[in-house]
C-alpha cells in the first residue's frame, strides 16, 4: 500500500515537472512579437517621408495603376485626377474582404459618407476586393453583399497590385486627392478621420 | 444505499462539472482577431490540474450588423486550430488560481488567397473564490440544506500575448490575439443532484484603454483605443451515468450567449464593432474510477440563421481534450 502511494506521488512528480516544462519551453518560443501590445506606446514611431514623392504614405504621390472592375472595365488612377478622362476631386479606396467588419466600414461610408458629401463634389468611392482571385468572383461577393449598383466601383485586385503599393491590410482606406497627393492612408477606423479629410479638402 | 457511493463520487462529479460547465469563452479569430482561451476550474479536492485540448474552428459564414446571415466569399475555406494549455493550482481551501495559454494557427483560403499562419494567443491568468466549504453534490433532497449550490467568484485577467492588429504583421491574416488586455468578473453557480448537474455561469468584462501607434505593421499617428465591455451567460445541464468499472460518463447541454459592446477611438464609438453571438455547446467526458484522468469531447455550434447573432462570424468549434488531476 504504501510503494503504491509512493509510486503514485513520484508519478504525479515527474509527469507535472516535465508537463510545466515542456509547456513553458513551447510558448517561451513563441514569446517575441509581443511587446507592442504588453507595452503598448503613444509615442509617434511614424518616419518622415518627402512631400510630393512617389510613395504610400500621406503627403506622398500616388504611383498610377490600371486595375479591372467588377464589370469588368479597367480602372485607372490617371484617367480620375485632375487632367484625366473622368475626374473627381477626390478618390477613396477601401479595401475589403467581404467579412463582417468590413461590411460594417462600407455601410458606413453608403449610409453615413456618401449622404454627406453628394452635394459637395465629386467623389469616387472604390471597394478594392483583395481575396477574390477573380473578376468573377468579386462581382459574385459585391453582389451578394448588397453592391451592386450602390455608387462603389469594386475593383478585383487579383494580383494585389493595390494591395502591395499602399501597404494594405483589410480595412485599409486611401484618400487621394485629385491631384494624385494621398491625403489619408490608415485603417478606417470610426470614419470620422476620413469624413475630417473630405471636409478640408472640399472646403478648398 | 448505492452500489457506487463512497468518498471518491462527489469528488468526480465535481470535477466533471466544473471542467465542463465552464463558459466557452473562446473567440473567433481570422479578421476580427482573437484566439482568446477559456477559464479552468478545478476541483474542490483536488490541489492541480493540467489541462491541455485541441479546437478546430470552422467558419460557415457570418451575421451582419442587423442580424442577417451571410455567406463567406465564394471559394473560401477559414479554419482556425488552437492547441490549450491550462494548468490550475488550489493556494488555500477556498481559493484557487489559473492560466490557460492557446497557440494558435489560422488556415485562411480564399479563391485568390491562401494564408497559414501561427502565433501565440492571448492568455488568460484567473483567481477564484469557492464560496462554500464543503461539496454540496447530494443525492436525495432530504433537507433544505441539501439545495445549497456551489457559488463561485472569480476574476481573470487577459494578456495580449496573441499577435494583434498592432504588433509587426505584415497584414490581417497573421492575428492570433486582439491586443487589449481584460479583466473580467464571474460568478458560476452549480448543483449536482445525482446523476443531474444544473449551472449557470454570468461573467462580464472590461477591456482596458490602450494607445495605438501602428496598424497593421506600418506606424501611424497614436490614438487611443478601447474595445467595448464584454459579457457572457451559460447555462448548463448534465447527466452523468456510472459504469460498472466505476468509471463515468457525462453528457453536458449548455447555451451561451455572448455579446460585446462598440468599440472607442479617441472616444468615438466605432459603428462597425461590437458583436452579439447565441451558441449551443453538447460534450461528452469520460473519467476514470481513480479520478485523475478526464478526456472530452465537445461541439460548440453558432445556430445559423438570422438573428441569432450580429456582426459575428458563425462557427463551428469541435474541441477534444485532456485534465490530468493531482489529489
Amino acid at each position: 500500500m504504501f510503494l503504491q502511494q509512493a509510486l503514485a506521488m513520484s508519478f504525479n512528480n515527474l509527469l507535472f515537472r516535465y508537463l510545466t516544462i515542456s509547456i513553458c519551453l513551447f510558448y517561451l518560443t513563441a514569446c517575441g512579437e509581443m511587446k507592442n501590445d504588453l507595452l503598448p506606446s503613444d509615442s509617434d514611431l511614424q518616419e518622415s517621408v518627402e512631400s510630393g514623392t512617389i510613395g504610400h504614405r500621406p503627403s506622398q504621390i500616388s504611383a498610377d495603376f490600371e486595375v479591372t472592375s467588377s464589370e469588368g472595365n479597367l480602372f485607372t488612377l490617371s484617367s480620375s485626377l485632375e487632367n484625366g478622362d473622368t475626374p473627381a476631386d477626390a478618390i477613396i479606396l477601401y479595401f475589403t474582404m467581404w467579412c463582417p467588419i468590413c461590411l460594417g466600414h462600407s455601410d458606413h461610408m453608403f449610409n453615413t459618407v456618401m449622404p454627406q458629401f453628394r452635394d459637395r463634389g465629386d467623389i469616387t468611392y472604390v471597394l478594392v476586393d483583395h481575396i477574390s482571385g477573380s473578376t468573377a468572383l468579386t462581382r459574385a461577393s459585391e453582389i451578394a453583399s448588397g453592391y451592386s449598383d450602390s455608387g462603389f466601383i469594386t475593383l478585383a485586385d487579383t494580383d494585389h497590385i493595390l494591395f502591395k503599393q499602399f501597404h494594405a491590410s483589410n480595412g485599409t482606406t486611401v484618400v487621394i486627392s485629385s491631384t494624385g497627393e494621398i491625403l489619408l492612408n490608415e485603417d478606417y477606423r470610426t470614419g470620422e478621420n476620413l469624413i475630417e479629410v473630405l471636409d478640408e479638402l472640399l472646403a478648398q | 444505499m448505492h452500489k457506487y457511493q463512497g468518498k471518491w463520487r462527489p469528488i468526480k462529479i465535481t470535477t466533471i462539472a466544473v471542467t465542463l460547465l465552464n463558459p466557452t469563452l473562446t473567440f473567433a479569430a481570422s479578421c476580427c482577431g482573437g484566439g482568446s482561451s477559456s477559464g479552468l476550474t478545478l476541483p474542490k479536492t483536488a490541489t492541480a490540474m493540467i489541462d491541455l485540448s485541441i479546437n478546430q474552428e470552422i467558419y460557415n459564414g457570418f451575421w451582419l450588423a442587423d442580424g442577417t446571415r451571410a455567406e463567406d466569399p465564394p471559394g473560401s475555406d477559414l479554419k482556425q486550430f488552437r492547441f490549450n494549455t491550462g494548468f490550475a493550482y488550489r493556494l488555500a481551501d477556498n481559493w484557487q488560481t489559473s492560466i490557460v495559454m492557446p497557440y494558435t494557427w489560422n488556415r485562411n483560403k480564399y479563391s485568390g488567397t491562401e494564408r497559414n499562419t501561427h502565433g501565440l494567443g492571448d492568455t488568460s491568468i484567473s483567481l477564484l473564490y469557492e464560496a462554500f466549504d464543503d461539496i454540496t453534490c447530494v443525492w436525495k433532497v432530504r433537507k433544505l440544506s441539501d439545495l445549497k449550490p456551489s457559488i463561485y467568484w472569480g476574476a481573470s485577467l487577459t494578456l495580449p500575448t496573441g499577435t494583434s492588429p498592432y504588433d509587426d504583421v505584415s497584414d490581417n491574416f497573421d492575428i492570433t490575439g486582439r491586443g487589449f488586455y481584460r479583466v473580467d468578473g464571474t460568478l458560476h453557480v452549480e448543483k449536482t443532484i445525482y446523476p443531474f448537474t444544473a449551472a449557470v455561469t454570468f461573467s462580464h468584462g472590461v477591456h482596458i484603454k490602450r494607445p495605438v501607434n501602428k496598424e497593421n505593421g506600418n506606424y501611424v499617428e497614436p490614438y487611443n483605443k478601447q474595445l467595448g465591455n464584454r459579457t457572457s451567460i451559460t447555462t448548463a445541464a448534465s447527466y452523468t451515468h456510472f459504469m460498472e468499472s466505476l468509471d463515468t460518463l457525462t453528457a453536458t447541454v449548455s447555451y451561451n450567449y455572448l455579446t460585446e459592446e462598440k468599440s472607442t477611438i479617441d472616444g468615438v464609438k466605432d459603428s462597425a464593432s461590437g458583436f452579439k453571438k447565441n451558441s449551443i455547446t453538447t460534450a461528452l467526458a469520460w473519467a476514470n474510477s481513480d479520478n485523475q484522468w478526464i478526456l472530452k469531447l465537445s461541439w460548440n455550434h453558432s445556430i445559423d440563421r438570422d438573428n441569432w447573432g450580429e456582426n459575428f462570424p458563425i462557427t463551428d468549434v469541435f474541441t477534444t481534450g485532456v485534465s490530468y488531476v493531482f489529489q
